[in-house]
């Protein structure tokens, strides 16, 4: 290494110590965000028309809906299960129902529960559904015999029964 | 004859970065003869993606085959399912395709690099590089939403459009890095201390590689011209773009570093062209069809060739999906490449061959 070159070092070395660090604080600094990130789904029950797409699609299973026995659907979304593809935005029949907004999703506590009380959660509004979609078939079937009993009732007080089913 | 020894490296040692074992037999610290033993980190993907999710879901899946080249994996499972629906997608998407894989490229090329460096004692230039490769992963993350897990390519075509302010800020960003890229190219082309490590371990010579199937950077220093993207134009048209092969001629480490390099200033190049000659198009081709039949793609992955096969019965879920990584085609060569060095050179020896377990144990 001849004379200047090792000059050339020594003054960068020299200029290395008041410069400023490459690396962010990160707890006390924001580290870099773009724009379009991709943050936490949000929701707008306003707009959406429960065709369920967005549970369907989804590849881990983070979106998911229940139902109470008048009918009534309830959104249910895990920041922690979701790994925010936006599939579900992409899928949506409804623009605005379902949105990505670039705000990242905080850490998740244990607290919260998030494994074992999202399956826990994600079973149960199956099951609710299922539900509801039994009591429904049942309330149909009975209708439908009211109905036949009904119709055979006023069909006989008529007198004008056929044989014919 | 003087005594031998056995020593173990791995599955968990310092200067590993992945389960990896190897069992070298050692002769006056001269290694003559090796073992290796992987799959340390089988995870069932491929069993997960024939049962657990419908089609569309996989190129989720797969993208956490690997956190590295995630990219490559979501395009080579979104491939081989557009070839199942029979679906040719826009050509708009094939070129922000070709412009992720590229940068993921430059990001993995350096994170090698940073890890050679390393291993081979040099933590200044480790911090350098390191510092050096943030451009890359702040554009992935401007261009895909994501530092890591992309999620770019879905089946049809890509997810997101290239906002024009992005595009600006990955060519200025790009112009800015090339000086910076000259330096580190100077440093491991010149450096007296790296070289001490570097030139002449790991030698590996045309007609080994040839003869053990060595694909990716690890076959080109080599000097042995395999690469998918000078081979293949139906699926991403990389001719098209100025793909330019690289090859070495040692095979050594210093080789591959330097092959790694150049292929950093052919992707500058590729992704500079894409971008300014970006066509306008559709970016999904929607359709409704189940996949059905066989397929099998290859694409060029960071590391090398990777390999898709795929078989649908007409229904949501797959009946078979086999992914081969570039790894799993490297590792008889990665044992030949230890003989006849000495111990002491084998952390930077292992860090050049850019290992990834997970991809190979999936």
């Amino acid at each position: 290494m001849n004379k200047t070159n090792g000059m050339k070092t020594f003054l960068k070395a020299l200029g290395n110590l008041v410069k400023k660090p490459v690396t962010v604080k990160y707890p006390f600094e924001q580290t870099y965000i773009p724009d379009d990130y991709r943050g936490l789904i949000e929701f707008d029950e306003s707009l959406c028309i429960w065709c369920r797409r967005c549970e369907m699609v989804c590849p881990p299973g983070a979106i998911v809906f229940s139902q109470d026995m008048e009918g009534k659907h309830t959104y249910h979304y895990n920041r922690a299960v979701c790994i925010y593809c936006t599939e579900c935005v992409r899928t949506c029949p409804k623009e605005g129902a379902i949105y990505q907004t670039a705000q990242p999703a905080s850490c998740a506590l244990k607290a919260e529960n998030i494994n074992n009380g999202w399956n826990a959660l994600f079973e149960e509004a199956l099951k609710s559904r299922a539900a509801y979609a039994a009591e429904k078939k049942r309330l149909a079937a009975e209708k439908a015999q009211a109905a036949k009993k009904d119709s055979a009732l006023t069909i006989k007080q008529q007198g004008k029964c056929t044989n014919s089913p | 004859m003087s005594k031998q020894y056995e020593i173990p490296v791995g599955a968990q040692h310092i200067s590993l970065l992945e389960p990896l074992h190897f069992k070298f037999t050692t002769e006056n610290e001269k290694i003559i003869s090796t073992a290796a033993n992987v799959y340390y980190v089988h995870r069932g993907i491929e069993q997960a993606c024939c049962s657990k999710f419908k089609f569309r879901q996989v190129s989720f899946v797969v993208g956490r085959v690997c956190g590295l080249c995630s990219i490559s994996h979501t395009t080579a499972y979104s491939q081989v399912a557009e070839k199942l629906l029979n679906l040719e997608i826009p050509r708009r998407a094939k070129y922000l395709r070709m412009l992720v894989i590229e940068l993921d490229r430059i990001h993995s090329h350096l994170l090698c690099l940073i890890h050679v460096s390393e291993n081979a004692g040099f933590e200044a230039l480790f911090m350098k590089t390191m510092q050096y490769r943030e451009f890359s992963m702040e554009l992935l993350e401007a261009i895909c939403g994501n530092r890591i897990q992309y999620d770019f390519s879905i089946v049809g075509g890509v997810a997101r459009d290239l906002k024009l302010p992005v595009a600006h800020e990955v060519v200025g960003r790009l112009k800015r890095f090339k000086p910076e890229l000259d330096e580190l190219m100077d440093i491991f082309m010149h450096n007296w201390t790296l070289s001490l490590k570097n030139k002449g371990s790991g030698k590996i010579t045309r007609e080994t590689a040839m003869r053990l199937n060595v694909v990716g950077p690890f076959a080109r220093a080599a000097g042995l011209a395999i690469d998918v993207r000078n081979e293949t134009e139906d699926l991403l048209p990389w001719k098209e773009v100025g793909f330019e092969m690289i090859t070495g001629e040692d095979g050594d480490v210093h080789a591959r570093n330097i092959v790694r390099l150049k292929e950093i200033y052919v992707s500058i190049n590729i992704i500079e062209n894409i971008i300014n000659g970006l066509p306008e198009s559709e970016l999904v081709t929607e359709t409704k069809a189940f996949p059905d039949g066989e397929a099998v793609v290859r694409l060029e992955a960071p590391r090398g060739e990777l390999f898709y096969y795929a078989k649908g019965n007409k229904t949501q879920v797959l009946e078979r999906l086999k992914i081969k990584a570039p790894t799993f085609s490297n590792i008889a060569g990665m044992v030949e490449g230890f003989t006849g060095n000495e111990y002491g050179s084998v952390p930077a020896i292992i860090a050049s061959y850019d290992p990834c377990l997970s991809c190979t144990a999936r």
